[in-house]
């Protein structure tokens, strides 16, 4: 561990009078519009060590930063107060400030006057006020008791990995891989492809999904410096950014590659992608990545351009008669008796991509999901409008095999549904990709009628709304209101019944098929992948990034990234921009070599440290451990690169024998008391 | 399968008593049968009829359903009702002010002036949901107290909409009671009775009178209904049977009401199943006051008069 500077406990010098200087931002009229900062600022020189007192329209610009250091070096100031918006937006901002003027950046403290003040008062002008001379006067008290801190820096392992290869994680670790970074793919499926391998075209530009797709796919599979794992998942993490110990469970796939075979032996051994196994192979199961509209044996493959060409065997429909490795012969590529297995990797930084499912559809039983044989969802019909598809690319409605003559598509379905049942927001990409659907059986089945019931039409994206006219020029009839209910009739046709707002009237409209553009939700494992790397999500599930504006590709937990539809729904094109943004992200740390650390770190004061244990049980990090000091009494130690600084440990010691740095209890106790106490000390 | 006796305060709400008395007896009579003890709930007000009330001031609303359940908490009872209306009102107003204390206050501070307050310690039940849970009664037990069951008769089950709707604010409508939109419980109460419920389309629209659609605006909840009764008729129903009075009213009145205005002729009987379940049980049609119905039941009761 590289370290930097030195300990706080060690700066023994002559403790100097606390000279303070407080800075009251307007933020325009954000803060000065609701409160009196002229009064806070004329306040602030009121309290015990404070020597400064300013008032600037922004503290965050230039001229704003620059008063900070003048006055440093002006006034010789030990500490700075800021009373502006908040330290998650702006401490960074005013901490570089207090350097540049020669303190040590953590001599600053900050007032938050707005999020918490004029913002929630804003039309109670003396309460504000007052409430802003509280929080100028606890956190002055704080500042005179600030100490210097010194940011530690740890190394940076040279590798990343990338949860989830759909299109958001192949083209993250392809451009990790090109910038020389040695990326490690995890996927839980037995191919890579994500979401985007079973779509059949993609809007506006009706290039098949498949022809772009898979070329990147077969480039991901091949590159040196990609290490990709199929069949795999996350089983554990531990550690911290530039150091991450991350469990995969490789689920065993009962097929060798080539290099396994190698590994054991075998010349010129390991699954070629042959398929004599599936041919022989006496056990039928439906095909999931088809929606189970088209069968495939125990040993498989999803689709035909499954990267990588490796067979799998679904252990739980396997017989084990023993016909696939007879059939493979001197590739002795079939091991039926494989078994899971553990391995950890170290990488520097991770990068999520987990994509998502669709809602259960079948939750909104008035649209007859799962109980009419002719309702089905946008991602079956993808499969049955596909060349590749279980039909051929031949639209037919399950019930009798007939083409359709006209088709219904519900939008919204489940999205933008505030009834508790389905999903609040908006998915996004299902108003583009439903036009897309009836424009392709407009153009597939001669005289199809398409409806596309809507409540609005978002077409948001480069090109979109072009192509929103050009599928109404095509004939689609556009009836906008939610669909209702869903009836079947007694010839399986589909009596969709929904309300046309434009005509003010509700309208009933028979069809041979309904598809319902679902809602989309993250993935089950999703919630199982942000629990171990600790990654926040918001009241929907999504992954929440660290700023929706400024830093939507990082996470409230260093070193994790996010790319693609698990941080919130989102088309192709927004997918790979984001997943290329992830991927630089990522690589920043990885290239700068090390990164630095807050020091906020918990210590442990030894001559207090009982040795009774009970922290290192408490910490959610584990960062703390017992060892034995030089007196030879156990103590507790704190690995301070894992500490997050939560302070858990620190409150629950019973000996009082840990020090939360930057929020010592002194520090805090003075804050306390100057709410309580007033200013004077 | 009986002895133990459940103690239910009777809130018995306007149309039952007022219109349709049958209901009111068969209940009580049919209750005893099934160990279903309904104790009268003394001093009740009308539920408030939510559309009529809840359209116009939530706040009356509140406070008229919760001084009705601070009567069954003063006996110590939960109560059970026969109509969806009231269900809306009682039910729903309950479980509002279980789970909002701010509107308890609110409410309660209303109750004061009648030295009342509501606590939150009953629950409301439908008497349609206490048949069908095996806790209380269930399928089994029901059947067992049928003596003439009424075989070979074909009747369209209306459900209606307080009972079942808003999803949201339905407890039981998720997990004992099933699916709102395509439930099956009502027709295996039916069955129970040995009628043969029929499958009929759109099955959960409306009566068309309730939420105040039938004092506002009586020809639009007319048409609602005439669809209905086409729906029914077109699946072979030989009566229509519901849970509600309101409802019932309206399929009774409503045909003659439909007849005077469209010049359009169903004569279809209405039940409610309290008094199916009294025939089921024995009990004759003037004690279930069938004859006070708008529409003859006598189709209905020679073809189960005939099916025996």
């Amino acid at each position: 561990m590289v370290y930097s500077g030195k300990k706080a406990s060690e700066s023994n010098e002559a403790p100097v009078e606390p000279r303070i200087g407080v800075f009251i931002c307007h933020c325009g009229t954000n803060i000065a519009g609701s409160l009196d900062v002229i009064a806070v600022k004329e306040y602030a020189l009121t309290l015990p060590h404070v020597v400064v007192s300013e008032n600037y329209a922004y503290m965050c610009s230039t001229p704003g930063q620059n008063m900070i250091h003048d006055a440093i070096e002006k006034d010789h100031l030990t500490g700075i107060v800021v009373a502006a918006c908040t330290p998650r937006l702006h401490e960074p901002t005013f901490r570089t400030a207090t350097a540049n003027g020669g303190l040590n950046p953590f001599r600053f403290e900050m007032a938050n006057i707005r999020d918490q003040g004029s913002w929630v008062h804003m039309h109670d002008w003396d309460g504000g006020t007052e409430k802003a001379k509280d929080a100028v006067r606890i956190a002055v008290a704080k500042a005179t008791m600030l100490e210097d801190l010194y940011p530690m820096a740890v190394p940076v392992e040279h590798r990343a990995m990338v949860i989830g290869a759909g299109v958001a994680g192949i083209q993250t670790s392809m451009d990790l891989a090109k910038a020389g970074i040695e990326t490690y793919l995890i996927e839980k499926e037995p191919t890579i492809g994500g979401r985007m391998s079973q779509l059949d075209k993609t809007f506006p530009t009706l290039d098949c999904s498949q022809c772009i797709l898979s070329p990147k796919m077969a480039e991901a599979g091949r590159m040196p410096g990609i290490k990709l794992y199929t069949l795999a998942e996350v089983e554990a993490v531990e550690g911290y950014i530039g150091a991450f110990d991350v469990t995969i469970r490789r689920h065993a796939r009962g097929v060798l590659t080539p290099d396994e075979a190698a590994a054991r032996g075998i010349v010129g051994g390991g699954c070629t992608g042959c398929g004599d196994c599936s041919q022989v192979c006496p056990v039928v199961r439906p095909n999931s990545w088809e929606f189970g509209m088209a069968p495939r044996k125990a040993i498989y493959i999803q689709h035909a351009q499954v990267v990588p060409l490796i067979y799998t065997i679904d252990f739980d429909a396997c017989v084990k008669c023993g016909l696939c490795e007879t059939a493979c012969g001197t590739k002795k590529a079939i091991d039926l008796n494989m078994e899971d297995e553990l391995f950890t990797i170290k990488v520097g930084t991770v990068i999520l991509a987990t994509g998502y499912e669709t809602f259960p559809i079948e939750e909104k039983s008035e649209w007859g999901y799962k109980l009419y044989d002719n309702v089905i969802s946008s991602l079956e019909f993808e499969r049955l409008i596909c060349a590749s598809g279980p039909t051929i690319g031949h639209l037919i409605r399950p019930s009798d095999g007939e083409t359709p003559k006209s088709v219904g598509f519900v939008l919204c379905a489940g999205s933008r549904d505030n009834t508790g049942i389905g999903k609040p927001y908006c998915s996004r990409f299902c108003c583009m990709y439903s036009l897309k659907h009836a424009h392709q059986v407009i153009e597939k089945i001669p005289g199809c009628r398409a409806y596309i019931f809507y409540m609005d039409i978002r077409s948001f994206g480069k090109a979109y709304e072009e192509f929103y006219y050009r599928i109404q020029e095509e004939g689609a009839k556009f009836i906008r209101g939610r669909v209702a209910q869903i009836q079947e009739l007694p010839n399986k046709n589909l009596l969709v019944v929904a309300e046309d707002t434009l005509l003010g009237m509700p309208v009933e409209i028979e069809v041979d098929l309904v598809v319902l553009a679902a809602a989309v939700q993250p993935t089950a494992e999703t919630e199982v992948v942000r629990r171990l790397f600790g990654v926040s999500c918001s009241a929907d599930k999504w992954l929440l990034e660290a700023h929706p504006k400024l830093d939507p590709c990082g996470t409230t937990t260093a070193g994790v990234y996010l790319a693609g539809v698990c941080q919130g729904p989102k088309d192709i094109p927004d997918t790979v921009a984001q997943a290329e943004g992830a991927a630089s992200a990522a690589s920043i740390p990885i290239h700068s070599g090390q990164v630095e650390l807050e020091p906020y770190y918990a210590q442990c004061v030894e001559k207090l440290c009982a040795g009774c244990g009970m922290c290192v049980g408490q910490c959610p990090y584990s960062a703390l451990s017992m060892i034995v000091a030089d007196d030879g009494r156990t103590v507790m130690t704190v690995t301070a690169a894992k500490c997050k600084g939560c302070g858990t440990c620190g409150g629950f010691c019973p000996g009082g024998a840990i020090r939360m740095q930057h929020f010592t209890s002194p520090q805090i106790l003075a804050q306390i008391d100057a709410f309580f106490l007033g200013g004077e000390q | 399968m009986s002895g133990n006796n459940h103690q239910f305060a009777f809130f018995l709400g306007c149309i039952a008593p007022n219109r349709y008395p049958g209901i009111e007896s068969a209940a009580i009579r049919t209750g005893k049968k099934l160990d279903i003890d309904l104790v009268p709930l003394k001093g009740a007000s009308c539920c408030p009829a939510p559309g009529a009330f809840g359209s116009i001031d939530l706040n009356v609303w509140y406070a008229m359903a919760a001084r009705n359940l601070v009567l069954a908490e003063q006996m110590g009872m939960d109560i059970a009702l026969i109509c969806n209306g009231c269900y809306k009102s009682i039910w729903e107003v309950n479980h509002k002010l279980k789970h909002n204390a701010e509107l308890r206050d609110a409410v309660n501070e209303v109750l004061k002036e009648v030295d009342m307050e509501y606590k939150g310690t009953i629950n409301v039940y439908h008497l349609a949901e206490l048949y069908y849970n095996d806790e209380i009664c269930g399928l089994a037990k029901l059947k067992d107290s049928v003596n003439t069951p009424l075989t070979g008769v074909k009747v369209a089950c209306h459900y209606g909409c307080h009972l079942l709707k808003p999803r949201k604010d339905r407890e039981f409508a998720g997990d004992v009671i099933g699916d709102t939109e395509h439930p099956t419980w009502f027709e295996e109460l039916v069955d129970a009775l040995g009628a043969d419920a029929v499958e009929y389309r759109n099955k959960m629209e409306c009566c068309g009178a309730g939420g105040g659609v039938r004092g506002y605006d009586i020809a639009h909840a007319l048409d609602i209904t005439n669809e209905k009764l086409i729906n029914m008729t077109d699946a072979g129903a030989e009566a229509i049977v519901d849970t509600c009075p309101f409802c019932q009213l309206q399929f009774d009145r409503g045909q003659y009401e439909i007849q005077e205005k469209f010049g359009v002729e169903w004569n279809l009987p209405v039940l409610h199943f309290c008094e199916m379940l009294g025939l089921a049980q024995g009990m004759s049609p003037v004690e279930l006051g069938l004859d006070l119905h708008q529409i003859s039941c006598k189709p209905f009761l020679d073809k189960i008069n005939g099916g025996q």
